[in-house]
């Protein structure tokens, strides 16, 4: 990804763009951080919001015609907050601790011509830039016509000139503001308020961007406009900033930010926002404070967040989309020093919800998986991220494939894929899912492998590559059947990422078991039990995935209890995108925060699903649970073992291979090694991802080899076993077989022998 | 400086050495990185014991820094 990529994605997450309020206001007031401090009564915080964007903020507050009303997103919810009762509450109720420090003097001389609201603002800005200012007034004073209006008291507009004159403002007064009371030679620019007689006719209409009339002549633009004094203010500012351009010499228009007007991109739902009225201040037009605090309160503090507020794993990392996709560019061009992205980038499921939440569609899941699939390009994704997993998937390939024709059967017209976590989790109802499936097609052959999903999830874009093709070889020496599957994460694969050996996109016929089984005739034994029906993610977009399992439920005569987060909007349980194998911390999490979604007895269609949703105690079933009720496993009980995964594909396959082939696999050497493990080690195990493989290998082959420690005691031992690029330690005593004490891993290598 | 990471029981026995553990330089690497660390090892064949409280602690917190060099 490169900087435009970056910066065009970054466009696309609209969290960072002003709310509406800060958008409609000509002097750019956050009004959300505002409301956001006065409701929680810090008037001084509150304040500087103010003062950070208002210039003359005592007269500006007071006298705001609150223009940002007309945008804000409560209009229509109980009516706009009413900002300028509130900037007054707080002006009122708080001391300035603005202190201004002008830039070091300049050559240049500008006058202001008039003492309007444009005249005061430009004054300010232009001294605070170090410029000789002098604002021309006619006699009765500056600013009197404010007073004259009966709209301030003379002490806060006293208070305010005093200032202004501290700051170096020149205050002239002049009987008429004409050229023959105003030297204007002497001045290098010119700013014209109201009453100034200084150009006449046609001449005297400005640009309305810049304020610019001609030569040295500037004025504000916005005279006659709805909110006349607001935007006089916002047009001595827009002004003064064109003369300090004009007399640097620098171009009027390049570079300038344009006056929003109320435009701006944030998405901000209000879908859910119950109506609150106005607050109407019962003490003439001022707030007291619970007024004011209850009408700041009333702001809905407008912004987008709508992936994050349903995201975990976008919760965990405490930011959103835009600031995601900057750290993981940054990520990128590290060369020296930590990837502090990393972990993050390798914790997304992938589960894609925040696409469909998006109004935009970032996708975080194709941003993480782009950054995935360049760290393992430029060979620096860490190894131990995704290791399990891809173990897993090299096991259930390598020890738990199997692929045949039915049983007296030459050709298939299809080929059922139970998914290689089905056939872990549940080998006895994938086999008798198998035998429903053949009863209706006696020519549905088998086929037991992992789809590649890890591999995919991994970043490892050529190794996927690779692992498709030989897929897709294998499918075509079966004739090119139909694929049943039961894994959702199985179907999203073959339907988008299978390729040939030429790199073309192959597209396999591919069913659900779910829907295929639709018209099975099944015992309604649910006795109208409440099941909340939990989607895979990978099923986000299947309809009639979701209608088939759906139709199957009750079918099973159970009733439907609503999951807000289902179909297009559901979540991951925490397994996918190998989540679980990078952060099981933040996988616990996701699927804790899963399970409290619904009081009822959960049901999903994925077996990987039950057994995360299963860990946090919740009561979580399968849907061959209601299909082959002989077998069923109980709601509560807990998930299987990662040992028991393995061991079960081993045992499918050896099932199937004698049943449809006869062929008999022999017992590998190290299965012979009889473990004894109390449940405490065992859980440990479990949660270090030591299997009892592991286990079985490292001690076949230290007693193979002879080589162990043997503690003083007589009776502990110690071995260990290097697979691949880990090493296991093993802890055991013997007595009528090995009883585990304990065992551990690293990565790290030994240099054998002293140095 | 050389780390030294000696379990506190230091009471094993190499097999079929049969020869007692003793305190020797072992070295670890990981990545690309190497480090000089006192551990137990068999006088005889060299063989080096890493315990699972160094395997669990200082061992996979050095892992988890290399992996995010």
């Amino acid at each position: 990804m490169d900087q435009k990529q970056l910066r065009a994605l970054e466009a696309r997450c609209t969290q960072e763009e002003p709310p509406p309020c800060q958008a409609g206001c000509p002097l750019g007031v956050d009004a959300r951080d505002f409301h956001n401090e006065m409701g929680k009564k810090k008037y001084a915080q509150a304040r500087k919001i103010l003062e950070k964007h208002i210039p003359l903020s005592p007269i500006v507050a007071l006298l705001c015609e609150g223009p940002c009303r007309a945008f804000c997103h409560r209009k229509d919810l109980g009516g706009s907050i009413n900002t300028p009762q509130l900037e007054k509450f707080c002006i009122e109720n708080s001391q300035s601790k603005a202190r201004t420090l002008p830039l070091p003097p300049k050559f240049h001389k500008v006058a202001l011509i008039g003492s309007g609201p444009d005249a005061l603002t430009a004054s300010f800005d232009l001294v605070k830039k170090g410029y000789k200012t002098f604002l021309y007034h006619l006699e009765e004073g500056p600013g009197s016509w404010l007073i004259g209006h009966k709209l301030l008291e003379q002490e806060i507009l006293d208070t305010e000139i005093a200032g202004l004159k501290k700051l170096g403002v020149h205050f002239i007064a002049v009987e008429k503001l004409n050229k023959e009371h105003i030297p204007i030679d002497e001045y290098h620019a010119l700013l014209l308020s109201d009453n100034a007689d200084i150009l006449s006719g046609d001449s005297h209409t400005p640009d309305f961007e810049t304020g610019h009339i001609h030569d040295c002549y500037f004025t504000s633009p916005f005279a006659k406009s709805e909110h006349p004094f607001i935007d006089a203010i916002s047009g001595g500012r827009l002004a003064a900033l064109s003369i300090d351009r004009f007399l640097q010499g620098a171009s009027l228009t390049a570079s300038r930010v344009q006056m929003r007007r109320g435009k701006t991109d944030l998405y901000v739902n209000t879908s859910e926002i119950p109506s609150v009225p106005l607050i109407v201040s019962q003490n003439q037009g001022t707030y007291t404070e619970d007024e004011a605090v209850n009408e700041a309160n009333r702001c809905i503090r407008c912004e987008c967040l709508e992936c994050v507020k349903k995201c975990t794993f976008l919760q965990e990392y405490k930011a959103f989309p835009k600031t995601y996709a900057r750290r993981i560019y940054n990520n990128s061009a590290i060369v020296k020093g930590n990837h502090q992205a990393n972990k993050m980038i390798n914790s997304c499921s992938l589960c894609r919800q925040c696409e469909v939440v998006c109004p935009n569609d970032f996708s975080m899941a194709d941003l993480c998986l782009e950054a995935r699939s360049q760290m393992v390009k430029e060979d620096r994704m860490p190894p131990s991220a995704q290791h399990f997993a891809l173990e897993e998937m090299h096991s259930a390939t390598a020890e738990g494939q199997f692929l045949s024709h039915a049983k007296g059967q030459k050709d298939s017209t299809a080929l059922f894929f139970p998914g290689c976590q089905l056939a872990g989790i549940r080998p006895e109802q994938s086999a008798k899912l198998y035998g429903v499936l053949t009863k209706s097609q006696p020519q549905t052959g088998l086929w037991l492998d992992c789809c590649g999903a890890p591999l995919y999830w991994s970043g490892r874009t050529d190794e996927f590559a690779q692992f498709t093709t030989e897929f897709v070889r294998k499918w075509r020496s079966m004739g090119e059947p139909d694929i049943i599957t039961a894994c959702s994460s199985c179907q999203y694969i073959f339907e988008n990422h299978l390729v040939d050996e030429t790199g073309e996109k192959v597209l396999p016929v591919v069913r659900s078991a779910w829907q295929t089984i639709a018209d099975l005739d099944i015992d309604a034994t649910g006795a109208g039990e409440l099941l909340a029906v939990s989607d895979p993610c990978t099923a986000r977009h299947n309809t009639d995935i979701q209608e088939a399992v759906r139709g199957l439920v009750i079918k099973a005569g159970y009733r439907l209890s609503p999951l807000a987060a289902s179909k297009e909007l559901t979540e991951c349980c925490g397994f996918g995108g190998l989540m679980e194998s990078c952060n099981h911390d933040l996988a616990t999490k996701v699927v804790t925060a899963r399970a409290a979604q619904t009081e009822d007895t959960i049901l999903t269609y994925c077996a990987m699903c039950r057994d995360q949703i299963a860990k946090t105690g919740k009561e979580v079933t399968h849907i061959l649970d209601l299909l082959f009720s002989d077998t069923a496993i109980v709601a509560s009980d807990a998930p299987i073992t990662l040992s028991g995964r393995r061991h079960n594909r081993r045992l499918l396959k050896t099932r199937f291979q004698e049943t449809l082939v006869g062929e008999i696999t022999p017992p590998r050497d190290w299965e012979a090694v009889t473990l004894h493990i109390d449940s405490e080690v065992a859980g440990t195990l479990e949660v270090r991802r030591i299997l009892i493989d592991d286990i079985q290998k490292a001690l076949h082959c230290a007693l193979e080899r002879g080589r162990f420690f043997q503690h003083g005691n007589g009776e502990t031992k110690m071995c260990y076993h290097t697979a691949g690029t880990v090493t296991y330690w093993v802890q055991f005593r013997e007595d009528d077989g090995y009883h585990i004490e304990g065992a551990w891993s690293h990565r790290m290598t030994i240099t054998e022998g002293p140095q | 400086m050389n780390l030294s990471f000696l379990p506190e029981d230091m009471d094993w026995t190499c097999q079929p050495c049969g020869v007692k553990l003793v305190p020797q330089i072992s070295e670890l690497t990981y990545l690309g990185a190497s480090f000089k660390v006192e551990l137990p090892c068999c006088p005889q064949c060299g063989a080096t014991l890493i315990s699972e409280e160094l395997a669990l602690g200082k061992m996979f917190e050095v892992e988890q820094l290399l992996e995010d060099k």
